[in-house]
């Protein structure tokens, strides 16, 4: 599903130059719950970031479901990202001035869905994370658990075939990191979606497929 | 989108109230400035009515000693006779002082057949005063020496007058003034004159024929002079009136000039408002641009997301434009409604069509101006690149 080969990243300044990811190949298939940890600053976000295509690799190539992303234009990226990706982040990053019904609209915004099958499509979404009757609540009302719920069910509206998280559990507590995990677990067993997870959290990481460790830039595990 | 980004702005109308108070502010500012520059324009284009070239003022009081009306008379008519056999006077007549390009009005109300019409001047003329101002006669006749000799009540009065209280219809014959006092009939309508300058609309007239006894206070002789008329020529013509009318003050000025004078009074305040304006809209440029810039690094965040889930930067850089649009769409909504009652109420009584013109103006200026101010804000935004966006939150 995902194919990282030679990947390199270095961030450049006039003075310094810093590798944050050092030659990382890894292949992940079609279906698999994937974890990455490693200490701070070793380079794990930048890692979900250029598998995110938010980020340009310096060196190597991407595949993503059998398509190379290295000669995408900004359109292109846009466009496969809306429709193979979905993004968890730790902070959340909902529009604290929008509902929890439009928040999870969102990416639909930028696919040609009328109002009516956003708004079916994003409650359905609400309904798979247990929060149908939350929909009309402010972001600023919700518990961080509630809050990272609207964020999955932002991440699956568009039925993407890879979800992304960034520490999804990092801001809860454990009971609610455990349900957010519950949820991610759920939706790669009953869907079969592919998720890449950052995190710091051993226990989270030993419920996945598979665990990849991360030191300074390079791959250890 | 479009509900999407509204309703965003609906829930942010508190942080947004000061840039859509600010864009009305300078909404109606704006609208002020086209309201007064288009009504000058439409003024400036409509005929003067009247040919001012080599036309001369001359201005005096009465200081003849004689009381005798017949002396009175006398002096006065001789003295018009030799200022018309001058060789370069072309033709003169004695007028009110209330003459073209003046600060000097006579203004009256009258009403016919139960119409009532407010801020008439009132012009007394003698029988040259067509012929020294070239003025055009639409219906009827000017008067002539029978009627100044004559105690019938007779009048002329101008376009516009005759529009409003007689419609399409032909005045002539007709009466003005429903109170037997006031009573008069109506022998010739003459073409709409702008006394007023370029900028300033011809006014409803009423011209009352010039009798006898209205030299002792008529104060104006117009001279219409050949284009040869020289400084010296007006020397001669100053001398003529000095020695007529001992201890007289004489003053000779030319309409031409008094018309640029007196264009003044409208080009100074617009100049004025326009420069006003023009500081207004700075800051509000200025405002628009801190505002959204402001916005943009405080949603960075959020930019960030709507890029990562599928924006191209295309479609951020254009949200904000939109935004920008739609803000100042809910400006121009509450300025409309303000600037819709002046033509309804017929403030400042100018025509409905300057004020809904001025409107469109100033509703397209706004528009203009809050899409410049956001193209570049919005090119920042989409230049955000997510990956740095997402992690600073």
């Amino acid at each position: 599903m995902i194919r990282l080969q030679n990947i390199e990243k270095v961030y450049r300044t006039n003075t310094i130059q810093t590798l944050a990811l050092n030659s990382i190949n890894l292949d992940i298939e079609k279906g698999e719950f994937l974890s990455v940890m490693g200490p701070s600053g070793c380079g794990k976000s930048t890692l979900l970031n250029i598998m995110g295509l938010l980020d340009v690799p310096s060196g190597g190539t991407i595949n993503i479901d059998g398509q190379s992303t290295i000669s995408f234009s900004d359109k292109e990226l846009a466009k496969f990202r809306n429709q193979k990706l979905g993004f968890i982040f730790q902070s959340y990053h909902l529009i604290n001035d929008l509902p929890v019904l439009d928040n999870v609209e969102v990416p639909l915004l930028y696919r040609n869905s009328t109002a009516k099958e956003r708004k079916t499509l994003a409650t359905a979404a609400l309904e798979k994370v247990g929060l149908s009757n939350r929909m009309k609540h402010f972001p600023t009302q919700l518990s961080g658990g509630q809050r990272q719920r609207v964020a999955i069910a932002r991440a699956i509206v568009g039925k993407p075939e890879v979800i992304l998280a960034d520490e999804p559990t990092g801001n809860l507590d454990s009971a609610m990191g455990n349900e957010i995990m519950d949820i991610l677990l759920q939706l790669n067993r009953d869907d079969g979606t592919t998720i890449v997870m950052v995190t710091h959290d051993e226990f989270m990481a030993q419920k996945t497929h598979r665990l990849v460790r991360l030191f300074d830039g390079s791959q250890v595990q | 989108m479009f509900k999407h980004l509204f309703k965003m702005i609906w829930n942010k109308k508190k942080q947004n109230s000061l840039l859509i108070v600010e864009i009305l502010l300078s909404f109606l500012v704006i609208f002020a400035v086209f309201s007064f520059a288009l009504n000058s324009y439409n003024n400036y284009a409509k005929p003067m009515g009247f040919n001012y070239d080599h036309v001369w003022a001359i201005s005096y009081n009465h200081t003849l000693e004689t009381k005798n009306p017949d002396s009175v008379t006398l002096v006065y008519q001789t003295l018009l006779r030799d200022i018309q056999s001058l060789p370069l006077v072309v033709d003169a007549g004695y007028a009110s002082s209330n003459i073209p390009f003046g600060s000097n009005h006579m203004s009256t109300g009258i009403t016919t057949n139960g119409l009532y019409v407010d801020r008439v001047n009132n012009f007394f003329m003698d029988e040259n005063y067509v012929n020294v101002m070239g003025v055009k006669m639409l219906s009827g006749r000017w008067y002539d020496k029978g009627d100044l000799a004559s105690k019938t009540n007779i009048i002329v009065i101008n376009k516009s007058l005759k529009d409003k209280l007689f419609g399409n219809t032909d005045a002539v014959g007709k009466f003005i003034g429903d109170k037997p006092e006031n009573r008069k009939k109506v022998i010739g309508v003459i073409d709409d004159i702008k006394t007023d300058g370029d900028y300033q609309a011809p006014t409803y007239g009423l011209y009352n024929k010039q009798d006898t006894a209205a030299y002792i206070w008529m104060g104006r002789i117009l001279v219409k002079v050949a284009p040869e008329a020289n400084a010296a020529f007006e020397g001669q013509l100053y001398k003529l009136m000095a020695g007529r009318l001992k201890k007289s003050n004489i003053e000779i000025e030319h309409l031409d000039n008094k018309l640029t004078a007196y264009n003044k009074f409208t080009l100074v305040p617009l100049i004025i408002l326009s420069i006003v304006a023009a500081f207004l809209i700075i800051n509000v440029a200025l405002g628009i641009f801190g505002v959204l810039w402001y916005n943009i690094n405080k949603r960075r965040g959020e930019i960030g997301l709507r890029r990562a889930v599928g924006a191209p930067g295309s479609s951020v850089s254009a949200q904000l434009v939109y935004e920008a649009m739609i803000l100042a769409t809910l400006s121009l909504i509450i300025g409309a409604f303000f600037a819709v009652q002046f033509p309804l109420l017929n403030v400042f009584d100018l025509p409905a069509s300057v004020y809904l013109f001025a409107m469109l103006f100033a509703v397209v200026f706004i528009y203009l101006l809050v899409l410049i101010c956001s193209l570049y804000p919005g090119k920042q935004a989409a230049a955000i690149y997510p990956a740095v966006a997402l992690h600073e939150e």
